[in-house]
């Protein structure tokens, strides 16, 4: 065995950590060793230049051939470098740029609230029980199950429910401390008690939307069905890749990383939970039911499933049906017997966080004519149309989420989320007004939208090099949005014409989804009555943006409906009524998968939806 | 040679009928097909790949010019086979194993095709063996596609394959597609990457030269 290498140590600003290393080390495996997020869309394979640090101070390996393209002489020079290629010579100090850090992102939580009948499937029963005593010496569970048995309304529950493990390890010292009465909490569907809590408390369910990027999480009261608490956090797996594909190919590598996925996300979730209840002085075993929803991928990682069949075509799913499992099993601590209920998915593609969202909107319950996208780097499309139901999934791709774009960030402070032409210049909103540091999915589609309007985009995607905003940097032109004077970090902030490249694909690959379902329906785009935009980015994107690249059917736009996290809210809604736990399995059953990659007539829609 | 500019012309538009039209009457005038050939397609196409770098046109001008390359190229196929033309090489190309994306790996194709090689386009989802079977076919040139990080391993189990057959001394192995990185290519063993259709061209013929370079004629 050769000498350990030697060892030394890493300052990562703006967070201020250290970490010590071995020399050679890649600054991004450093980053993540502590637990600091660095935004990685290709997983560290020096493809996708989301995760450029600065070097301010010390000595890093010279740069790669994936540097030099993707960052260009001019930036190595300035002392950018890509945190997964460069590895560290000597003790070094760095600085992640808000634009490449993950952890300062904005998080979408809002959502609809939960518009259902209140019929929860884990419901309070009010018990008391009588005391035992020398002549009355049947057992604590038995005890419960008689008192259980003589409620008004009576127990609907074939025969006497069962009670597990962990609730009768409770119950004995649960039972004298509550001077033997309480609230039982019981599972209907299962016929299972699942908490015994103590009199008149109150019963919560916890809703989780796991999104391949975020994490959102919501608290809800049972017995009134009001969201007492909303939380979100940035899916801790994203140093692991930043899209599912690349979070898969990280599984593929062995059964230690594909648990270290699932381990990462399981305690994210248990600390939003934990977080949630602390904000109300409550107990995380008040938590007596919970709802997952999350696309296919996300939905296996969690659930501890096999992934590789994901990645490989044909792309099928280890299982669609709901599946009911114990939140112990998974290493959730939450009540005692609580059980977690993901709910059906569709296709490899097309997840259980879909069908959530169409639970939430309603999309496929109108008799009216509805379209229903959940824009992400996978586009996940629903067209309800006379009594039948039609999904797909299109690769959109990273661009809308600002990966793969020059100057592209998330949403994160100082991101432009809008842009607007006017005398001869453009005028640019960021998020938090703060200066502006880089421009997120929503300020890149109004870019080219305001771009095609005024004539510096043309219909093919070229950029009018006669204008005066339009330079030409090695014989490729690029656009400035905001000159270097007015930018946070003193550098411009431009469009290139890849960059409307990348937005054309992204574009074509959701209308060429979008026209493909309608063509399986036999209908016009003019004959949708509501276009339901979900997601993230859907929410935040400008419709007449949407409309004039493209992206979207032209059709007036009190058709259009940004609806924010519907995942999250139809996660709620599976929480709080049985009908809609029977609906989720009825729609997914129904759902008339359309398989993109195989249709013979995508990649002409596709070229076709690509120009302006 | 008014023909031959309209073919151009024709081409770089992606007038398919109109390409196919003046490619006919290159022909009745007499113009050989060969001269056709060079100064009409493949000049077109090189124009095609210029004005891509240049970021004037993108991928669907690229896709519709060689449609109307391809289309033209049949009409001259009978022609350049009884005139005895020379190709520049056999290609063998494919998206590998697990993949089916193919606009990417169609348009490398095609524009392959468009500088005068002959190209075997073995479909998606191509398992290895089928990458070795080629090469007994007659490739010379081994051209893997993949898009997904999933998939995109799978190119070095080609190249494993080939090895194993015996066949990797013989043939030049070139990659490429959205994740592909040079440094990726290397770790697998593949001869050449190129990141777009237009520079895939210029790679595979220097890849090709070195290849028969070094195993002489
Ligand atoms: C169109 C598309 C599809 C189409 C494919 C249609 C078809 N027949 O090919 C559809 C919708 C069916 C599809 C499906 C899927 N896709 Co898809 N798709 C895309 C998209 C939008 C564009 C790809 C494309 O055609 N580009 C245009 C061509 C011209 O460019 P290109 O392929 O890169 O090729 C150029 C170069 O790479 C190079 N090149 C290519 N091959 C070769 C070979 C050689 C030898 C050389 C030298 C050069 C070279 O030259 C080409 C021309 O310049 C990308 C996103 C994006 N913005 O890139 C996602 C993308 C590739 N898909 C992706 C995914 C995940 C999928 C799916 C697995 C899941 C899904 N539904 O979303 C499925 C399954 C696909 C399958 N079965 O293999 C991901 C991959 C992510 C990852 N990290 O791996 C991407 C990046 C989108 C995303 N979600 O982030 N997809």
């Amino acid at each position: 065995m050769g000498p350990e290498p030697p060892q030394v140590s890493i300052d990562i600003e703006p967070v201020g950590r250290r970490v010590q290393v071995a020399v050679g080390t890649t600054i991004l495996a450093a980053a993540q060793s502590v637990g600091v997020g660095v935004a990685a869309a290709c997983g560290g394979a020096g493809t996708c230049g989301c995760c450029r640090v600065r070097i301010a101070g010390g000595e890093l390996t010279a740069a790669s051939e994936e540097e030099r393209r993707l960052l260009g002489e001019p930036a190595l020079a300035a002392g950018l470098r890509l945190a997964c290629q460069a590895g560290v010579r000597t003790d070094v100090r760095i600085v992640i740029g808000p634009e490449s850090l993950t952890a300062t992102q904005r998080l979408q939580l809002e959502g609809l609230g939960a518009d259902v009948s209140l019929d929860p499937p884990v419901v309070g029963f009010e018990v008391v029980l009588e005391r035992p005593a020398l002549e009355d010496l049947r057992a604590d569970a038995t005890r419960l199950l008689d008192a259980l048995a003589a409620t008004r309304p009576p127990v609907e529950a074939t025969g006497r429910p069962p009670i597990g493990l962990a609730v009768l390890t409770e119950l004995p010292a649960a039972l004298r401390a509550q001077d033997w009465s309480g609230r039982v909490a019981l599972h209907r569907p299962r016929g299972e008690v699942v908490a015994i809590r103590p009199p008149a408390a109150r019963l919560l369910g916890l809703a989780v939307d796991l999104g391949t990027t975020k994490l959102a999480a919501y608290l809800v009261d049972l017995d009134t069905g009001s969201t007492v608490g909303r939380a979100g956090a940035v899916n801790p797996q994203i140093g692991r890749g930043e899209d599912v594909m690349s979070r898969i190919a990280y599984a593929n590598t062995g059964p230690a990383a594909r648990a270290e996925l699932r381990a990462a996300v399981v305690e994210a979730v248990g600390r939003l939970a934990a977080e949630l209840c602390a904000a109300g002085e409550r107990d995380t075993d008040a938590i007596v039911d919970c709802v997952v929803v999350g696309n296919t991928a996300m939905h296996h990682l969690f659930a501890g499933l096999p992934v590789r069949q994901l990645g490989q075509a044909p792309y099928v799913a280890a299982v669609s049906d709901p599946l009911d499992l114990a939140a112990g099993d998974l290493g959730l601590s939450l009540a005692g017997g609580a059980r977690v209920y993901l709910p059906p998915l569709i296709a490899g593609f097309v997840g259980a966080d879909h069908v959530a969202m169409l639970l939430a909107t309603e999309a496929a319950e109108a008799s009216s004519t509805v379209l229903a996208l959940d824009i992400g780097t996978n586009t996940e499309i629903s067209l309800a149309h006379g009594g039948r139901l039609w999904s797909c999934s299109t690769a959109s791709g990273p661009a809308f989420e600002g990966a793969h774009i020059t100057d592209g960030m998330r949403a994160a402070p100082g991101a432009i989320e809008r842009v607007h032409y006017g005398d001869g210049r453009f005028s640019v909103q960021t998020v938090d007004e703060r200066p502006a540091v880089g421009v997120c999915g929503s300020g890149i589609l109004d870019a080219v939208a305001e771009g095609l309007r005024v004539g510096i985009v043309d219909a093919r995607g070229g950029l009018a090099r006669s204008h005066p905003l339009v330079a030409t940097d090695n014989g490729r032109p690029r656009c400035v949005l905001v000159g270097a004077a007015d930018t946070g970090h003193h550098r411009d902030i431009v469009f290139t014409r890849s960059d409307v490249g990348e937005i054309q694909l992204a574009k074509g690959a959701i209308r060429a989804g979008t026209e493909l379902l309608l063509s399986a329906a036999g209908i016009e785009s003019v004959e949708v009555d509501e276009i339901v935009v979900a997601g993230a980015f859907g929410t935040y994107l400008d419709l007449r943006s949407a409309v004039r690249v493209g992206l979207l059917p032209d059709l007036p736009l009190e058709r259009f409906r940004q609806v924010g996290n519907a995942a999250g809210a139809g996660a709620r809604q599976l929480l709080l009524s049985r009908d809609r736990r029977l609906l989720a399995v009825e729609l997914a059953g129904r759902a008339e998968y359309l398989e993109l990659t195989t249709h013979p007539e995508f990649a002409e829609h596709f070229v076709m939806a690509m120009g302006f | 040679m008014a023909a031959l500019d309209e073919l151009r012309e024709a081409v770089i538009d992606g007038q398919l009928a109109v390409a196919v039209e003046q490619t006919k009457r290159g022909l009745e005038e007499g113009i050989p097909a060969q001269t056709l050939f060079d100064d009409g397609l493949m000049a077109a196409m090189r124009r095609v790949g210029e004005l891509f770098e240049e970021g004037e046109v993108f991928v669907p001008e690229m896709l519709v010019a060689s449609r109307a390359m391809t289309a033209a190229l049949e009409v001259l196929k009978p022609e350049l086979v009884a005139e005895g033309a020379s190709t520049s090489g056999r290609v063998a190309i494919g998206t590998v194993m697990g993949d089916l994306h193919d606009i990417g790996k169609n348009l490398v194709a095609m524009m392959l095709r468009g500088n005068g090689f002959e190209i075997d386009d073995l479909g998606t989802d191509v398992y290895p063996e089928r990458f070795v079977q080629a090469i007994r076919d007659g490739a010379e040139v081994v051209a893997m596609s993949a898009l997904l990080t999933t998939t995109m391993t799978n190119m070095r189990a080609v190249v494993e394959a080939i090895g194993e057959a015996g066949l990797r001394e013989g043939v030049a192995v070139v990659i490429g597609g959205a994740p592909i990185t040079q440094t990726f290519a290397e770790e697998v063993g593949a001869d050449g990457y190129a990141r777009d259709a237009s520079s895939a061209v210029r790679m595979v013929e220097q890849v090709l030269g070195r290849v028969r370079a070094t195993n002489g004629p």
